[in-house]
């Protein structure tokens, strides 16, 4: 396993720093991509800081109240080493879906 | 087959070459056997480590190739146990990491680089098509360019844009260029191996939608005799009333076609066509001339894409007993969509399936 550790991102319009208001997994859970993490709180507004992807959360960093900077460690995921550090998403094998019907008269000659 | 130069540098080994410090035989794999299971990532890694001990020349590079691994992990472990001079990192430059490997190369090393994602290649473009696939005829043969570029390649994983291209017509279209994809585990290690073996340049596109599924690789396939180099195109199935061809992550899906058009008493023969430059048109006009129809499949563009390539020559070699006009089952003319659109322009099941239908309907006159 290999583990990902993902920093508070540029918010937005110079914001350097944000205030943890509330987590929203704790270490040891599965997240999946798009879920949300974290509250937080920055001088324009509270926002939720979606998972930019899918995961064992390991660790995580700052209580409510505490102040993290843009670009320190948030939190920390492990994720199979066959996938670390892929850009996009390992695609299911699915069983084959059809709709369409093959009709035809095959003349032999 | 034509096309292939038999490797001039005393460097270049056969592929039935083998060095004595080559790695064993996987030790997981049943006393006497030859076959393993891997995954396309684990095949491509160890040809990869093979090459390596093979060939002393053999040096690896690219965006986080060495430390990390790849972000494929293809290159995974290698720099530990190779070191850091023959696997490493490069800065974030196609056109450098390319232009290093023309260097290397007229040094006399035989570099794998590694462009990480199809999308970044075309920085690399210059270096690609202006010195790489044109120093061997530009030098009247005194400076051979060995360079197998890694590229993983083709749709399917939901990437982000620049991440999901299909460029085999682009670099067909070069001359001095080869170029070749793997369907599967067993193609990717011995096409590889095979591929780092030449002394003409080598695109190699990897289907990146197919790493991580395992299949069975038998480890001697290349050399034994009636295998041969793993030239050509190569069935992958055999059947009497159509021929699909296709490459690389298409053949996977072509398989499961052939599968369903049996249920409708359809025999699908699946041709891999593995090497796209250059595309063994022998193999092509085998099959057809058998099933006397075709439809060729590709996630690229359809306009000037290698189908039309395809069809021309199927039409060369079948005209007299053709049943209907060769159909294309592709991509379409847009810049490849964002990932909730990807099923949509990835040629699916159904689409192939109205591809056939279309050619079992035809009839003249």
């Amino acid at each position: 396993m290999a583990e990902i550790s993902f920093p508070l991102p540029d918010l937005g319009e110079g914001l350097i720093e944000a205030t943890v208001l509330e987590w929203l997994v704790a270490p040891g859970d599965q997240v999946e991509r798009n879920q949300p993490l974290v509250e937080v709180e920055t001088t324009k507004s509270a926002v939720e800081l979606p998972s930019p992807q899918a995961g064992k959360v390991v660790r995580i960093h700052g209580g409510p109240g505490d102040k993290i900077n843009v670009g320190e460690p948030l939190i920390v995921f492990e994720v199979p080493d066959n996938t670390a550090g892929i850009v996009g998403t390992v695609p299911k094998e699915e069983a084959p879906k059809r709709r369409v019907r093959l009709s035809a008269v095959l003349d032999e000659d | 087959m034509t096309g292939f130069r038999q490797a001039q540098s005393p460097d270049a080994k056969s592929p039935e070459a083998q060095s004595p410090d080559a790695p064993s035989p996987d030790p997981e794999a049943p006393a006497g056997s030859h076959t393993v299971t891997l995954s396309m990532q684990q095949a491509l890694n160890r040809a990869l480590d093979e090459v390596l001990a093979e060939n002393p020349r053999a040096v690896i590079f690219g965006e986080d190739c060495g430390r990390l691994g790849g972000v494929f992990r293809i290159t995974d472990g290698l720099q530990a146990k190779h070191g850091a001079s023959r696997v490493f990192d490069t800065p974030l430059a196609e056109s450098g990491i390319l232009g290093m490997s023309v260097g290397l190369a007229m040094a006399g090393f035989h570099p794998i680089p590694e462009v990480q994602f199809d999308g970044f290649a075309y920085p690399a473009i210059n270096q690609i098509v202006c010195q790489m696939a044109r120093m061997n005829y530009r030098s009247r043969g005194a400076l051979p360019m060995p360079i197998t570029l890694r590229v993983p390649s083709f749709g399917g994983i939901r990437a982000p844009e620049h991440h999901s291209e299909s460029l085999e017509a682009l670099f067909a279209h070069v001359p001095g260029l080869k170029v070749v994809s793997p369907s599967n585990p067993h193609e990717a290690y011995h096409l590889l191996k095979y591929a780092a073996t030449r002394p003409d340049p080598v695109i190699f596109m990897e289907p990146k939608s197919r790493y991580w599924q395992k299949g069975d690789v038998d480890l001697r396939a290349a050399d034994t005799p009636d295998a041969g180099p793993p030239t050509g195109a190569k069935v992958m199935r055999h059947g009497r009333h159509i021929t699909l061809v296709a490459w690389g992550a298409m053949v996977a899906r072509c398989l499961q076609v052939a599968d369903l058009a049996a249920e409708d008493g359809i025999d699908v023969e699946v041709l891999d066509l593995r090497w796209l430059k250059p595309i063994d048109a022998e193999a092509l006009v085998a099959s057809v001339r058998k099933t006397r129809r075709a439809v060729v499949v590709h996630e690229a563009p359809l306009t000037s894409g290698l189908g039309a390539e395809v069809a021309q020559l199927i039409t060369q070699g079948c005209f007299d007993t053709l049943k209907a006009p060769v159909e294309r089952v592709t991509g379409f003319d847009v810049p490849y969509p964002s990932g909730d659109l990807e099923d949509e322009y990835i040629p699916n099941i159904d689409r192939i399936l109205f591809g056939i239908q279309r050619v079992l309907e035809y009839r003249r006159g």
